[in-house]
This record gives structure tokens, C-alpha cells and sequence, in this order.
């Protein structure tokens, strides 16, 4: 049996069950179908939402999850997906690489309908999303492109990111400020999007100014403990540092830390950029990071879960389509911290949303 | 209604269970059968519970994952086996990884030549390694730690430099190769393409390790240094070449890999020498060295790839993966170690299997009797040569010039000549225990050697081999193909060599526990000259002793020294290729058989029965309590201390016995008659005894009696 033939089997027997199993629920909750019972002009986009959507699987390869970024993507994601009937699954590679190819790989073979990859760099998982869309699957890339460009990618963009950290650090450091112009660039892994576009976009301001100096630009692999050690070192050989660039927050807070406990906080402007978690901005409270450029990663989670609905219904083939949401970006200082990130880990009332048993609507043949 | 009971306890004894398990547990394959039940589990339980598992297409994705560590398995696994560890592994994967994208992605050479590159760059890494460990003698473990720091921190420049060029390289167009395509995506009849040449390396690999001197070498080493050089093995040098070997495995997985992800991240290669490390030691390689095969360390990247693609598959939060990947492993390693360890220890316990055997009654040989076997002191008053000057002349024999031979401890033939047999030579060194001896007809010494096989001495005193092997039993676990104890030899007019093999089961140092057991261990074999070709004509039979090919040159007689029976093998004639009985249950133990220059056989013992072993010989069990519970020095043996020479005719009736009662004498194992004269020689004797025959023809050589005058 080939495959999309095996799929509409597996999609038909889905069916089958969703229906047997309404009908039982029908039989019991009559009335309140009778209540949400469709009637009017919505009845026909309520049809074809859920004849698109339900029993669709949705599968997810982050980078790891247990950090706020990823994990605000797979709450949104998992409570979204449930909403309209879909099925969400994730699989965690825990940072590895060879582990990342291997989840994306594994979901190919079972089948999804919709692929979020969330790319370590830009090459590893590039021919196995080929392959996934060759194979029906829509895939949506998450935050870090690859260079095999999908349907769909959603995330920050990391160009006008880079740009507008570097006009922050010029402002702070450049001429007539009187400062040394010294500047560091923590950067993550040096393979992914979000690191080359962003240090490319630094570079391109800073390189018009000679009064600054970047004096460091090293790899911490995400990882906030390199980070802390790299600054501590860096301010030893440099304590004139002027101002940090950080390219992923959470990871950035080991280097702010570091400059905290070499008591320059007022002297080292801490610029970097993420999902915009609570940890973010207590941050600031505290003083150790003064300029965030927030992308709303809770945003992201339903950007993907919009994307995914969008594709399902579209009536379009896996690589037709080729749509980029990059997320809007608010700056978070001092001013507006105390009220401009979301907490986590999640509140209980937010996790209790996630056992909610939706009511389904019944589909009116 | 005594033989129908003996009849049905001898079958009652005669296939033992724990005999067929101790000989399973033998197999050398059986090393690995925890590691492969173990794996076999892995996948049946995980196969089961992941999705889909089965289907080709997944399995063979699984497959192509599993390769590239597959090889660094294999590099991790030689290195072990040469008693050293490579924790370099990882680090150089890295670096061989990211030299492949860059001479792909930035320099844009063609796949053919990056593979090569890559391999000669992992070659250089293992020589670095192999330089410093084989010949400036540092600790693999430490200077492979140092090695893996360096090849990471070389990796972390490189990255800062060249990864981000190689990122965008690709950003527009992919790298395209067919070759690089085909080694990273393709596959060949269905199987990865990385797996089929990780499956023919591991073969190669296999074959080379197990079946070839090198690698026979490298156990060696590994297994004890020390002894590896005495015996002459060049150490350092293997060892630098496994090192070598290893790091060129793991540069064949580091291309692959690159080929397939593409992907130049920092953490490439990261904790890859403990996953190696981990599955090789899962699959049975000895941490210690000297031990493992490359198919037990590929069943254990099995085991150790199952698992974690299954949990990560099965979505199972990533700490707590990890957390569930050690139990298993720390779970399979103990059943593991226990396993190798008592392997051995519970072979020995229930290899020795005694079995049910009833000898009639002997006759008495007490004096006064009146038996053939009555004690007399004719053995008293022979003269001895060599005198100190011989240890142990198992057997004796005389060439047409009246030189005197004997087959010694040392492994080597003695031989005395002059007038009184006063000069003594070495004639030729063979090795091994020489035992039983025959001259062909071009005056060739054929010589029976323990442990060794089937062996030659030209007149010259060359040593050539005649055999060492003989076709194998294909319905027995156990491999009898090599012959392990040769024990006497009688050449037919053909030219045909016939020898005994005592047992199978036993070493030569081993033969009193073979007595123990009493079992059909031994066998004749045949071999032609003519044809090269070594058979197996009889087997089953207890303990073959001597063989002694009849005057008429139609038939062999066989000695079965626990059975006491005296056999008679045809060779031509109606009853060719039969076996019969020519005396059954002599009351001595009995070894080689002679020919007498009167038409009648000399046969010499090595002992005599006695009525307590006798009745052990027919409680098997209370002989097995003995071997489990004494130690071997206080078990109950058979008499091998008093034996005689004794003459017996064509029809099987004994005509008279030698004895000595000064005990110079008292183990025989072997006596040849030459010019009217019996030499004597035993297992255990410091000389070689002479004594006139009386009524014996003074002219009757053994040279003469086999091939006629000259």
C-alpha cells in the first residue's frame, strides 16, 4: 500500500471512531449539543474546521524542552491543538543533535500531518524536512530557520533584532559618550539562524564605528554557565567593558550574573533578546540585563497552532506555500517590566486549561 | 539379568544432559549470549511499544542512525580488546566531521576525495595516540583523555572560524554529490548505506581479529603484555597500529555522519566515547583487554541505540530518559559481568560427566595364583640406558642401523647409538608431548604429539607436519576437528598413517580425569599420505591407546587402556572397515601395542586394575560427588603405577607377563623388540630398560618386519 493511500485509510478509520464515539457522546450530552448546535451562516466554516482539523496529528522536535521558550511554545501548542481536536505529540531531544534528526526522522515514519521543527542549526535537519514535505507533511519552522526554507516558519526576526541591539549599544558606547567602547557578543551556537543573522546584523552597525571595539565574540552553546565563565574572564582582561550582547536571554542571564558579581552592573550595558519569561524581567528589576527585546514566545506557540490551521485548511499540498510570521518585538527596560512577561513555570490555573475536556462539535451531515 | 541391567545403565548413562551444556557453554560464541538475549529483548519489548517500529522504512532510518556509532563501537572495541581505551574517539569524530563539511561546503572538493582525506586525517590522529601509547609507553587512558581535550579544543576553533562560512554555504543550494548523497540518504537493496559498509568492516574486522596472526596478535597483547613479548610479538608496534585502526573507524563513522546531518554543530561527537564505551562493555568486550569480538561490540550499539531512539521516540521526558538508559545499562552490565564470570567457574563444575562402565572380572595376579599374570620379577634384571639422560620416553622405537629412540617430555626425540647406547643426540625437536612412533617406509619418523597433531622427522631429523586436523563430527556441539591428543601411530602397507586419539574432551596434562569420566572420548584416525586427507574412521571409543597394524598387514589392533579391551580394526578383507573384539577385560590398563618378532604382540600397561576403582567404574554419581567435592588431588584414581609387559597372540589369548618387582619398571607405556632384545620405555621413567627375550629371533628387526629388508 502506498503511503498517501495508507494515510487516507488511517485518516478515514480515524473518522470512523470520532464519529462512533460522538455518537455516544451525542446520545449523552444531547442537550448540550443541542445548545452549542450549529445553526446559520458559521455552520459551514465550523464543518470545514473541523472535518480539517480533528484527528490531525501535530508533531514537535524543540532543541529541549524545560526552558521557558520552548516550553511556552508546547503549552500554547498542546492546549490549542486540543481545542480543535488535533493531536499533539513531542519528542525531546535534550540538546543533541544526532537525537533532533532522529525525532524528526521518527515522526516522518509515523505519519504526522504537521512537523514544528525547531532547528539546532541551519544544515542538520535541512534534507529531512525535504523529505517530510515530499511526503505530504506541512512543516513549520520554529524561531531558527534552516536552509531548507518550509511552508511555513514562525519567529523572530533576527536581522532587525541584531540591528536594533546594536543601535542600543552605540547609543550607550559610541562617540561622545566618553565610554571605552569595548563590546562583547556572547553568542549561542554558532551554526543556528538566530546566531548568524543576528551577529551578522550587529557587525554590519558596528563595523561603521571605530570608537567600538568588540572584544569578544565567543560560543556558549545556549548553555548560561559557558556564558558566566566567558564574561568572567572577559572582565578580568577588560574591565573597561562598555556593553554585552547577548544572543538568547535566558543564556545571557550566566553573563549578566558574572558582571553582578564583579559589581559593574552600572558600567556594562546587558543588551539581549528572547521569549519574554518572568526570569527576564525580574532581571531587570534587579538590574542585571537593561535593554530586552522581547519577540512573546507565548505569541509564537499560537503563531505555530495558527499556521498549522491555516495550512490544514488551505486545500494547499505540503511545499506550496512559503509564508513567514516573524513576531512582533517590544523592548522591555526598566519601565515596563513590572508588568511585560508572562510567568513560569506555568500558574496552576494555567495548567488545569490543559485538562479541560473541549466539547466537540458535532459534525451535521 | 546383571548384563541386561548393565546393558540398560550403560544406556542410562551414556547421553548426559549436563555433558551437552557443558559443551555448549564452552562455545567461545556463548561469551555473548547474555549480551545477545539481552539485546533480542531490547528490541522485542521497545519494538512493541514504539509505533510502527517494525515497518521497513522505520527500521531501516533506525538502522542508518545506528551505524556511524556502530563504527567508533568497533574503534572502541579494538582498543579494549588490545588492553587499552581510546577516549579520543569522540574529539576525533568531531574533527573528522567538521574537515568533511568544510572540504565539501567551503573548498568544494568532490566526495571521492574527501573520504579518502578523512580517513588519512583519522589515521593520523590514532597514530598520534598509538605513537604515544605503543612506543613512549604512556597510559591509554590518560593520554587518550588528553588527546580528546585537544582534538575538542581544535574542534572549538575551527567552529569559531569555519562553522558559520559552512552554515551559509548551503544556504542557497545544498552540496550536491551523488556520491555524498548516496553515502548519507542511500541505500543498497533496501539496507542503509552506511550499514551495509559498517556490516562488511565489521565482518572483515571480525575475520582478521578472530582467524588472522595480527589479529591474534592484538588478543595477545591485550590479554597479557607481558607474555605477548615474551613469546615475540612486537607490542609496540601493534599497538600503534590499533590505534591506527581505531582511528580510521572512527573516521569512516564521521564522514558518514557528515554526509547524512550535514551538520557542523559544536556538540558533534559529544559524549559519543562514553556511548561507545558503554555498548562495547554491554556486548561483552573485557575493560580489562584480551576479550570481545567486533560482533559483540556491534550488538551492544544495538542495545544501547534501541533503547535511547526508543525512549526518546516513545516521548519520555529527557532527564528521566537518561535516568531509565542507565538503569538498563547498569542492570545489563551486572548480568553481564556475573555471567563471564561464573562462565567458566560452572563449566568446570559440570564438565567432568562419569558414566556407568562394567569390566568382568579380572584375573588375580597375586602370586600363587596360577594366572598368566602372576607376579614374577622378569622385568628385574634389565639393563638401563641413558640413565637421567631421558625424561619420560613415552615411546620407543629402533631404526635398521640399531639406533634407539625415544619420544620425551621436553617435546623432544631422543636418540641413543654407539655400541652401548652411549651416545646420546637430540634428534629433532618437534614441541608439543611426543607419544607414539612409527617408521614409514623411507625410514621417516611418524610421530604421534600431544597437543599438536600428526608429525614427520626425516631421516635428516626435519621436522614436517603430517596433520592436525580431521573432519569434523557435524552432529556433536563440539568442534573435535583439531586433534588434540595423537597418541600412538602404526603405518599400513598403503602407506596410510593410523593413529588414536585418546579423548577429546581432555588435554593432554588431563588424562587421569578423562578416566574419571570414562567416556567414549577418543577416536582413530586415518591419515594418506598419498592424498593429504585426515579421517575419522572409528569413533566413540574409550580412551584409543595403542595401535599396532597385524603381522599380516590386513587389520589394526586398537588398546583401550580404561576399557581393557584389545580391538581389531579391518582393513581389507570380508570384514573391511568392521570392528571386532579380540580380548575383552584384561585386568590391566593398557597402552601401546608391539609387534614380537614370534608372530605374537607384545602390549605394555600402565597399571593395574583394582576392585575398588572397578566398583567406582559402575557408581557414576559417587565419581561425580568426588570431582565436585575433593579436590583433585584426593580423588580415587586408577592405579597407573604397576603395569607389566605382557605377550598376547593373533587369536587374543595371553601368553605371558612381564613384571618388576623393583618398580624401575612399573609404568610401561610402550616396548619394542629388536634383535632378540626388549626395550622398554614409560611415561614417567628416567631411563629406557633392556632385557634379552628368551627363544626370541636374534635377527628381527621392526623395519625389516613392516617394509622388509634392505
Amino acid at each position: 500500500m502506498d503511503q498517501p493511500k495508507k494515510k487516507r485509510v488511517m485518516v478515514w478509520g480515524a473518522r470512523i471512531i470520532c464519529v462512533l464515539g460522538l455518537s455516544l457522546f451525542i446520545s449523552n450530552v444531547a442537550v448540550a449539543a443541542e445548545i452549542a448546535g450549529i445553526s446559520g451562516s458559521s455552520a459551514e466554516l465550523h464543518k470545514h474546521y473541523d472535518k480539517s482539523l480533528r484527528g490531525k496529528t501535530i508533531g514537535f522536535v524543540p532543541l529541549a524542552l524545560g526552558s521557558p521558550l520552548m516550553g511556552s511554545w508546547d503549552y500554547n501548542m498542546r492546549k490549542e491543538a486540543k481545542e480543535c481536536g488535533m493531536i499533539y505529540k513531542v519528542k525531546d531531544p535534550n540538546w543533541n543533535a544526532q537525537a533532533s534528526a532522529q525525532a524528526i526522522s521518527a515522526f516522518i515514519a509515523e505519519g504526522v500531518d504537521v512537523l514544528v521543527a525547531h532547528n539546532m542549526n541551519m544544515q542538520l535537519l535541512a534534507k529531512l524536512l525535504r523529505k517530510a514535505e515530499k511526503k505530504g507533511i506541512f512543516v513549520i519552522q520554529i524561531n531558527m530557520v534552516s536552509n531548507y526554507k518550509t511552508d511555513v516558519f514562525v519567529g523572530a526576526d533576527w536581522y532587525s533584532i541584531g540591528l536594533r541591539q546594536a543601535e542600543r549599544v552605540l547609543k550607550h558606547c559610541g562617540k561622545g559618550t566618553g565610554k571605552s567602547g569595548k563590546v562583547a557578543i556572547m553568542q549561542g551556537e554558532l551554526t543556528s539562524a538566530a546566531n548568524i543573522e543576528q551577529v551578522e546584523a550587529i557587525m554590519s552597525v558596528l563595523k561603521n564605528h571605530p570608537e567600538i571595539k568588540v572584544v569578544s565574540s565567543q560560543a556558549g552553546n545556549w548553555d548560561s554557565n559557558i556564558e558566566h565563565d566567558n564574561m568572567a574572564t572577559i572582565l578580568k582582561q577588560h574591565p573597561d567593558l562598555c556593553a554585552t550582547i547577548g544572543i538568547w536571554g535566558i543564556s545571557h542571564l550566566g553573563a549578566a550574573q558574572a558582571i553582578k558579581e564583579a559589581e559593574m552592573t552600572d558600567q556594562v550595558l546587558v543588551v539581549t533578546s528572547g521569549g519574554g519569561s518572568v526570569q527576564i524581567c525580574d532581571a531587570i528589576e534587579a538590574g542585571l540585563i537593561d535593554v530586552y527585546f522581547n519577540y512573546q514566545s507565548l505569541l509564537q506557540g499560537h503563531d505555530i497552532m495558527a499556521a498549522a490551521k491555516l495550512l490544514l485548511q488551505s486545500g494547499l499540498e505540503p511545499g506550496q506555500a512559503k509564508i513567514a510570521l516573524f513576531s512582533p518585538v517590544f523592548e522591555i527596560t526598566k519601565k515596563n517590566s513590572s508588568y511585560s512577561c508572562f510567568p513560569y513555570p506555568f500558574p496552576e490555573e494555567m495548567m488545569e486549561a490543559l485538562k479541560i475536556d473541549y466539547p466537540f462539535l458535532p459534525i451535521s451531515e | 539379568m546383571s548384563q541386561l541391567n548393565d546393558g540398560l545403565l550403560q544406556l542410562r548413562y551414556r547421553w548426559s544432559f549436563k555433558k551437552f551444556l557443558a559443551e555448549l557453554l564452552e562455545k567461545r560464541w556463548m561469551d555473548g549470549i547474555i549480551p545477545f538475549g539481552i539485546m533480542v529483548c531490547v528490541i522485542l519489548v521497545f519494538g512493541s511499544q514504539v509505533e510502527n517500529y517494525f515497518s521497513p522504512d522505520v527500521l531501516a532510518m533506525t538502522a542508518r542512525e545506528f551505524a556511524e556509532p556502530g563504527f567508533v563501537a568497533l574503534a572502541m572495541a579494538v582498543t579494549l580488546i588490545s588492553g587499552g581505551i581510546d577516549l579520543s574517539v569522540g574529539g576525533m569524530f568531531a574533527i573528522i566531521n567538521f574537515l568533511s563539511l568544510m572540504l565539501t561546503h567551503i573548498y568544494g572538493w568532490p566526495a571521492l576525495a574527501v573520504v579518502p582525506a578523512a580517513l588519512a586525517v583519522g589515521a593520523l590522529m590514532g597514530a598520534l595516540n598509538g605513537f604515544l601509547i605503543g612506543f613512549l609507553k604512556t597510559r591509554a587512558f590518560l593520554t587518550t583523555l588528553v588527546t580528546m581535550i585537544a582534538f575538542r579544543a581544535i574542534v572549538k576553533l575551527l567552529n569559531l572560524e569555519f562553522a558559520p562560512k559552512i552554515a551559509l554555504s548551503a544556504k542557497t543550494t545544498f552540496y550536491e554529490s551523488t556520491v555524498w548523497d548516496y553515502m548519507g540518504d542511500g541505500s543498497f537493496l533496501g539496507i542503509p548505506s552506511n550499514v551495509v559498509i559498517l556490516l562488511v568492516v565489521a565482518f572483515i574486522g571480525h575475520v582478521l581479529l578472530t582467524r588472522s596472526r595480527p589479529g591474534w596478535r592484538v588478543y595477545a597483547v591485550g590479554g597479557g603484555r607481558r607474555s605477548a613479548r615474551h613469546v615475540g610479538i612486537k607490542v609496540e608496534r601493534t599497538i600503534f597500529f590499533v590505534y591506527v585502526i581505531s582511528g580510521i573507524l572512527t573516521a569512516l563513522g564521521a564522514v558518514f555522519y557528515a554526509a547524512r546531518l550535514d551538520s557542523a554543530a559544536s556538540e558533534t561527537g559529544m559524549g559519543l566515547e562514553i556511548l561507545a564505551l558503554m555498548a562495547v562493555v554491554l556486548g561483552g568486550v573485557s575493560i580489562l583487554g584480551g576479550k570481545g569480538t567486533p560482533g559483540r561490540a556491534l550488538m551492544g550499539i544495538v542495545i544501547v541505540m534501541v533503547i535511547t531512539n526508543a525512549l526518546l521516540r516513545l516521548g519520555i521526558d529527557s532527564a528521566l530518559n537518561s535516568l531509565i538508559q542507565g538503569l538498563i545499562l547498569l542492570f545489563a552490565i551486572g548480568i553481564d559481568v556475573k555471567w563471564l564470570k561464573h562462565l567458566y567457574a560452572s563449566i568446570e563444575k559440570i564438565y567432568v560427566v562419569p558414566t556407568y562402565l562394567s569390566l568382568p572380572k579380572a584375573l588375580d595376579p597375586r602370586p600363587g595364583s596360577g594366572t598368566v599374570f602372576e607376579f614374577n620379577d622378569r622385568l628385574k634384571d634389565a639393563e638401563t640406558i641413558g640413565l637421567d639422560q631421558i625424561d619420560g620416553p613415552e615411546d620407543v622405537i629402533l631404526d635398521r642401523q640399531g639406533r634407539l629412540y625415544g619420544s620425551v617430555r621436553q617435546g623432544w626425540i631422543v636418540r641413543f647409538s654407539g655400541d652401548d647406547f652411549s651416545k646420546r643426540d637430540i634428534f629433532a625437536n618437534i614441541g608439543g608431548r611426543p607419544l607414539g612412533m612409527a617408521f614409514d617406509r623411507d625410514e621417516n619418523l611418524v610421530v604421534c604429539v600431544g597437543g599438536m597433531g600428526l608429525y614427520g622427522v626425516r631421516p635428516d631429523g626435519e621436522v614436517y607436519k603430517m596433520t592436525d586436523e580431521t573432519n569434523r563430527t557435524w552432529t556433536r556441539l563440539k568442534d573435535d576437528s583439531r586433534i588434540r591428543l595423537a597418541d600412538d601411530c602404526d603405518i599400513a602397507p598403503d602407506g596410510k598413517v593410523y593413529f588414536s586419539e585418546a579423548t577429546i574432551r581432555y588435554k593432554m596434562e588431563e588424562w587421569p580425569v578423562d578416566g574419571q569420566e570414562c567416556r567414549p572420548n577418543g577416536r582413530l584416525i586415518c591419515y594418506d599420505p598419498a592424498t593429504d586427507r585426515t579421517k575419522t574412521i572409528v569413533r566413540n571409543l574409550i580412551f584409543p591407546n595403542g595401535v599396532c597394524l597385524a603381522h599380516d598387514g590386513r587389520s589394526i589392533l586398537i588398546g583401550l587402556t580404561w576399557k581393557c579391551d584389545v580391538l581389531r580394526y579391518w582393513l581389507e578383507g570380508p570384514k573391511k572397515g568392521r570392528i571386532e573384539t579380540v580380548i575383552s577385560g584384561l585386568p590391566i590398563y593398557i597402552d601401546n601395542i608391539n609387534r614380537a618378532s614370534d608372530g605374537n604382540y607384545w602390549l605394555a600397561s600402565v597399571g593395574l586394575r583394582t576392585p575398588v576403582y572397578d566398583l567406582a567404574m559402575r557408581m557414576p554419581s559417587f565419581r561425580l560427588r568426588m570431582v565436585k567435592f575433593v579436590p583433585p588431588d584426593e580423588w580415587l584414581y586408577p592405579n597407573v603405577n604397576w603395569g607389566c609387559v605382557i605377550k598376547f597372540n593373533e587369536q587374543g589369548d595371553v601368553l605371558e607377563s612381564y613384571w618388576d618387582p623393583l618398580g624401575n619398571y612399573a609404568h610401561v607405556t610402550s616396548m619394542r623388540e629388536h634383535m632378540g632384545y626388549l626395550y622398554l620405555g614409560g611415561l614417567h621413567n628416567n631411563r629406557i630398560g633392556r632385557i634379552k627375550i628368551q627363544g626370541a629371533d636374534p635377527e628381527w628387526t621392526g623395519p625389516d618386519s613392516y617394509w622388509g629388508k634392505k
